[in-house]
């Protein structure tokens, strides 16, 4: 099955440009406080604290270049599913946005990215976040990084090796075990720099060693999330393993309905230039010659 | 489309990013309080019936929680600066590999009340947010975006309608295996609940998909210009790059935020341009968009006096509007900056009271939760 | 306007879906395409609008040419000017939540200008009679409502062809006369192209120009509404009794047979119709003084009722009369707020899961809910294997039912027919005295109907209670031997099903009308009495 291997919406080179950029603008916007070793006067001139002008355009940019991915590469069946899965993602995140570290979204995220490829698997991410936190009136600073991590998790879902059956699920249950860790991390990174204050023994420090803030990080993050982030992590991994085999054949299912990127063979077709306009088959397609019983 | 004068959903938002960025610039306690009370005033007074009104009494709750966890960890991971020791808790060594930082140790007055005036900070610009949220129509917004960003926005459209769809379909499942007698609890249960409604809400997917299709979603001008599509990639591309390149300069080191700040600034007007260019790609139009009128305009102006009054003062009395613990002062009382912060009430007078409860708003029809 | 030239289509490489279909619609008719079940009426209709195969795939021989242009050449995407394409389910196609929004949606995608776009919506509005709802949520409309909606939403891009994919079949029938005369209105004042494709004939035969008769073999003829009804396998009633009667040319409307009912009258009226009392079994199921609130005004009010063994009780109603609520209660579904329930002396709500299924079972509205394997032979025997029962139990009692169904198939893949058919197998192999049906007939085609009363006749004569909630009046008088009507959650009329339907002109069948005041209600009733008078 030839499915299994190739994502359903597969980027376009120009998709795949955005997505890098996007990934190291939203990475550098999270990263700063271990690769910038900022003079300690510039830490002064912001009151002691971190830099919320980071915070406040960089999000705006993800958001517009994201856009550019969902543009034109998907038609109105790939903004329909991707609503519609969003809508499920939402609806899965409702009863516990967040809380109880219950966020049961990531395992159909992952298996939607797995199956639809890596920029519709970065759209639904963010998307998501976005649609729940509309929802539950919940829009607040965190939106933008949330967005883009969940975006991480999707898409990182469809860049695993193609393995099949049994294989995938453990694989994609192992991952969303890691991913589901990581979005935790990356949601306490943006926090930390402000969340922690500046005069704690695991605060980010300007001026001082990457080494050193990160290992404030790693206690930051320790101490503050470890109960949201564990159960989250292993609930999502027990969910792929355990529904990941219908889930997986439903998505693969609907996107072969959906025949993104149709052939329509006209095996006796008249028409010469207007009809490769209208058909977008496949070459070994169209060459295809197919008889009127 | 409102047949009142309410202001636009979009002005709600400048006006509490306006209150924010207020926030943000100064470390004055009681500026910081004034704010707050300010966004939580106009939200408490004009936030309308709709569900996501109640939005504000959650984010004042999440700031509470933000503002105890920064002092929490300030006294269980405080460092040891001098000052008025209140209570010395007992240290704890931590193993080697965290070495340099400390548990318990003396907690100061000086180290509360610079933990609590930051979490106060983060608070007030938590409350900005809750106040938007409660105030904004989101659909308003919605339809406001650019034309750039329509797929986006049909795409939310499309889960947001969808999302309570998908509760009611939940239900129909259960019940359904209710009535075969099939477990609707535990894992199994979730199994059968999730796998069927999952595949029905795909197959939605491909009904609402020809419905867009057949009604001329996606399409496109008839000549397509591939320069400027790739222009406008470029533009979006290298600006947000400059952007970042900037805010790391102004990080770097005071003597270069001028030179970083113009980087930045020229960054974000090629990244909008690079957007503008590509918006221009769709022909669609709008059906009657909600009007940003001179109320509109009003109330999202008043929200950036109390930052613009701040600037200003700061540049001429720079210890007003910031507040240090060290040394243990009471915080100045600028009264222009009061009577600059004071405008983002005008809302009160310039934006109707809400009616009751506002048919037509179906987005966000569950409770908030957050 | 429209012309289909040699085509013939499949999906993949599956069962060819059609086969060199040729024929041609004028500007201003209304075409009403006829077919069983999966015998290609969507796919022709995507056709027209490109959907198929754009959207789909598959393999396309000949040509459709709309408007002058070729489908091969145009995505549906330009045909949206040309052809306005409404799907079965409205609700499926809605993209935003506000009626004006899905009314301008297809505008704002064609750049209509503002003013321009201002006032078409308010003619489209004006046409399906929406003003009183431009503001509204589309959640909490009806389902007539809704279609209205949908309709409104493609007319208002101006489209030259209007496409309809059975816009009538979840409707009850006050609904569907809405939307039909709005379709009419639309060829008669706007001179319109429609094509509709529909499985109750007898609700639009008298408005069609035009018939499109699929067959089982792909092929398809086309004609005049009589021409074609002259060998039709499937008909409406009324056609059948002017068969029956002999008359020549066919009736299509009650009117026209009403007129000529003078000497069919005189034929039977030595004849007594059949007058059934009701049936007295035990009873199997009683519902007392039962009130439901779903947190809000009374959805049920104080009902009362009793369902006999051996009985077909239908329940009707306009749609969210509480009809379903009632079905619900009844499965112990949903609790009493006030009064009460009981099967076989038990609230089946307090049952344990494996004791209900035993005594009642429901079919609901969508009977695919019930389903949930990959594939209908395991859909069988898991339902062995839950009411334990032996091997091929389940898959014997489908079998009854429908003959063939291929085990290999996902559930979803099926027709509705046979769909129904899986699905009141399953509820049917734990053996329930009360069977529950909810709307058991929509998507249903003529044959797989009979087959459904045939079931349900037999399933009376074991001995259970069939009770099933339908809008489908011939329905009704092909199998029903008591009716209950609700209105507004409460009963408004109780009886023998023959006076009911007859004393009700919204619920009335087709024979009824024409023959009244003598109350037969069937054509095969009628072919009956005359073989009596004649031999």
């Amino acid at each position: 099955m030839s499915g299994r291997r190739t994502p359903v919406i597969p980027l376009s080179g120009r998709g795949r440009v955005l997505l890098i950029a996007v990934s190291v603008l939203g990475a550098a916007s999270l990263a700063w406080p271990f690769v910038w070793h900022a003079s300690s006067g510039a830490g002064q001139a912001h009151g002691g604290d971190a830099p919320f002008e980071l915070l406040l355009l960089v999000p705006v940019l993800l958001g517009l270049c994201a856009s550019e991915i969902a543009r034109g590469r998907l038609d109105a069946r790939g903004i329909a599913v991707l609503g519609i899965l969003a809508a499920c993602g939402t609806a899965l995140r409702i009863p516990s946005p967040g809380v109880a570290g219950f966020e049961p979204m990531f395992f159909l995220l992952i298996l939607a990215g797995r199956v639809y490829g890596a920029g519709f698997g970065f759209a639904l991410g963010g998307l998501t976040m976005l649609t729940s936190a509309v929802v539950t009136g919940g829009v607040g600073p965190w939106l933008p990084f949330q967005m883009l991590a969940a975006g991480w998790v999707g898409a990182g879902a469809a860049l695993l090796p193609a393995v099949g059956g049994r294989a995938e699920r453990v694989l994609l249950a192992a991952y969303a075990a890691v991913a589901c860790l990581i979005y935790g991390m990356v949601m306490n990174l943006w926090f930390w720099p402000f969340g922690a204050g500046g005069s704690t023994g695991i605060s980010y420090i300007p001026g001082a060693s990457a080494a050193t803030n990160l290992q404030h990080f790693m206690i930051f993050d320790l101490s503050t999330s470890m109960g949201f982030d564990l159960p989250r992590s292993v609930i999502n991994a027990v969910l792929i393993l355990v529904l990941g085999a219908p889930v997986l054949a439903a998505l693969r299912r609907s996107a072969r309905r959906a025949a993104f990127g149709a052939a329509v063979r006209h095996p006796n077709g008249t028409e010469s230039g207007g009809q490769n306009v209208a058909t977008d088959a496949a070459p070994e397609l169209r060459s295809e010659v197919t008889e009127p019983a | 489309m409102r047949r009142d004068n309410r202001p636009h959903g979009v002005a709600w938002w400048i006006w509490a990013l306006g209150l924010a960025a207020g926030a943000l610039r100064t470390t004055n306690p009681v500026l910081l309080l004034v704010l707050g009370t300010v966004a939580i005033m106009v939200a408490v007074a004009r936030r309308s019936g709709a569900p996501w009104g109640g939005s504000i009494a959650t984010f004042i709750r999440v700031a509470l929680i933000v503002m105890a966890l920064r002092v929490v960890l300030q006294v269980v991971f405080g460092q040891q600066i001098p000052g008025h020791v209140i209570v010395t808790l007992p240290s704890v060594p931590l193993p080697a590999w965290a070495e340099g930082v400390s548990i318990g140790g003396p907690v100061t007055v000086e180290g509360l009340l610079t933990a609590l005036v930051g979490g106060l900070r983060l608070g007030v610009v938590l409350i900005c947010f809750g106040a938007a949220n409660s105030l904004a129509s989101p659909r308003e917004v919605l339809r406001s975006l650019p034309g750039a960003l329509h797929e986006v926005a049909v795409a939310i459209t499309v889960a947001l309608c969808f999302a309570p769809e998908i509760i009611a379909a939940v239900l129909r499942v259960r019940s359904a295996r209710r009535l075969r007698g099939r477990p609707t609890r535990g894992l199994a249960g979730l199994r059968g609940i999730a796998v069927p409604v999952l595949e029905d809400a795909l197959e939605h997917s491909l009904q609402l998909a020809s419905s867009m299709g057949a009604r001329g979603f996606g399409r496109r001008p008839a000549v397509v210009a591939p320069r400027r599509e790739r222009l406008a990639i470029v533009g979006v591309v290298v600006g947000s790059l400059m952007v970042l390149i900037g805010g790391y300069g102004m990080l770097a080191s005071s003597s270069s935020v001028p030179a970083a700040a113009w980087v930045g600034i020229l960054g974000a007007v090629m990244a909008t341009g690079g957007v503008a260019l590509s918006g221009r790609r769709s022909a669609r139009t709008r059906y009657r968009p909600a009007p940003f009128g001179i109320r509109s305009l009003l109330c999202a102006l008043s929200g950036w006096t109390a930052v613009v009054v701040m600037s200003v003062v700061a540049s001429v009395a720079p210890g007003t509007i910031t507040w240090s613990a060290y040394p243990l002062t009471w915080p100045s009382l600028p009264a222009g900056v009061l009577v600059g912060i004071a405008a983002g009430l005008l809302p009160l007078l310039v934006a109707p009271r809400p009616s009751a409860v506002r048919i037509g708003e179906p987005i966000g029809a569950m409770a908030v939760t957050s | 306007m429209i012309r289909f030239e040699d085509v013939s289509f499949r999906y993949g490489s599956d069962q060819w879906v059609l086969r060199d279909l040729d024929l041609s619609i004028e500007e201003g008719e209304l075409v009403v395409i006829v077919g069983p079940t999966g015998s290609g009426k969507t796919t022709m209709l995507k056709m027209i609008d490109g959907l198929v195969p754009h959207f789909t795939g598959g393999e396309m021989l000949g040509d459709v040419v709309v408007d002058s242009r070729s489908i091969r050449g145009t995505s549906p995407i330009e045909m949206a000017e040309t052809v306005g394409y409404v799907g079965q389910d409205p609700t499926a196609t809605f993209v935003t939540d506000r009626v004006e929004d899905e009314v301008a949606y297809a505008m704002e995608n064609l750049g209509v200008s503002p003013t321009a776009m201002r006032r078409r919506v308010e003619d489209a509005l004006d046409l399906m009679s929406l003003h009183e709802l431009r503001e509204r949520p589309l959640r909490t409309l009806s389902g007539g409502q809704r279609q209205r909606v949908a309709i409104a939403a493609v007319l208002a891009a101006s489209p030259r062809i209007l496409v309809l994919d059975e816009p009538t079949s979840a409707l009850d029938p006050g609904a569907a006369e809405e939307v039909l005369s709005s379709l009419t209105r639309l060829v008669h004042d706007v001179g319109m192209t429609v094509v509709v494709a529909e499985h109750r004939l007898e609700r639009v035969l008298p408005f069609a120009d035009q018939i499109v008769l699929l067959g089982p073999d792909a092929r398809a003829i086309s004609g005049s509404p009589r021409s074609i009804m002259e060998g039709s396998p499937l008909v409406p009633p009324i056609v059948d009794l002017g068969r029956v009667a002999g008359w020549d040319p066919l009736p299509v409307t009650v009117r026209e047979a009403r007129r000529r009912s003078g000497d069919l009258a005189d034929r039977l009226s030595t004849v007594t119709p059949p007058s059934p009392s009701l049936i007295t079994g035990e009873v199997i199921a009683s519902v007392d003084d039962l009130s439901v609130t779903y947190g809000g005004p009374w959805v049920l009010h104080s009902v009362s009722l009793e369902v006999r063994a051996g009985s077909i009780t239908a329940l009707m109603g306009r749609n969210g009369s509480g009809k379903s609520t009632l079905l619900g209660a009844l499965a112990g579904m949903i609790p009493a707020d006030r009064g009460s329930v009981s099967v076989d002396r038990l609230d089946p709500s307090t049952l344990k899961a494996t004791e209900r299924i035993s005594r009642v079972g429901l079919v609901p509205q969508d009977p695919g809910l019930l389903l949930y394997c990959q594939h209908v032979g395991v859909e069988c025997t898991t339902a062995d294997s839950e009411h334990h029962l032996a091997e091929g139990t389940t898959a014997a009692a489908v079998e009854r039912i429908t003959a063939d169904l291929d085990h290999d198939r996902h559930p979803k893949d099926l027709s509705e027919g046979q769909r129904l058919s899986l699905a009141l197998g399953v509820v049917l192999a734990a053996e329930p005295l009360l069977v529950l049906l909810d709307e058991p007939t929509r998507g249903l085609d003529y044959d797989a109907k009979r087959a459904l009363c045939i079931e349900l006749r037999r399933l009376a004569a074991e001995g259970r209670a069939v009770f099933l909630a339908t809008h489908d009046v011939e329905l009704v008088a092909m199998v029903a031997d008591r009716a209950v009507v609700l209105a507004g959650g409460e009963v408004i009329a109780d009886g023998i099903a023959r006076d009911v339907v007859r004393h009700t002109p919204a619920f009335a069948p087709q024979v009824a009308k024409v023959l009244a005041p003598q109350s037969w209600l069937t054509a095969a009733e009628v072919a009956t009495a005359l073989s009596g008078v004649e031999s």
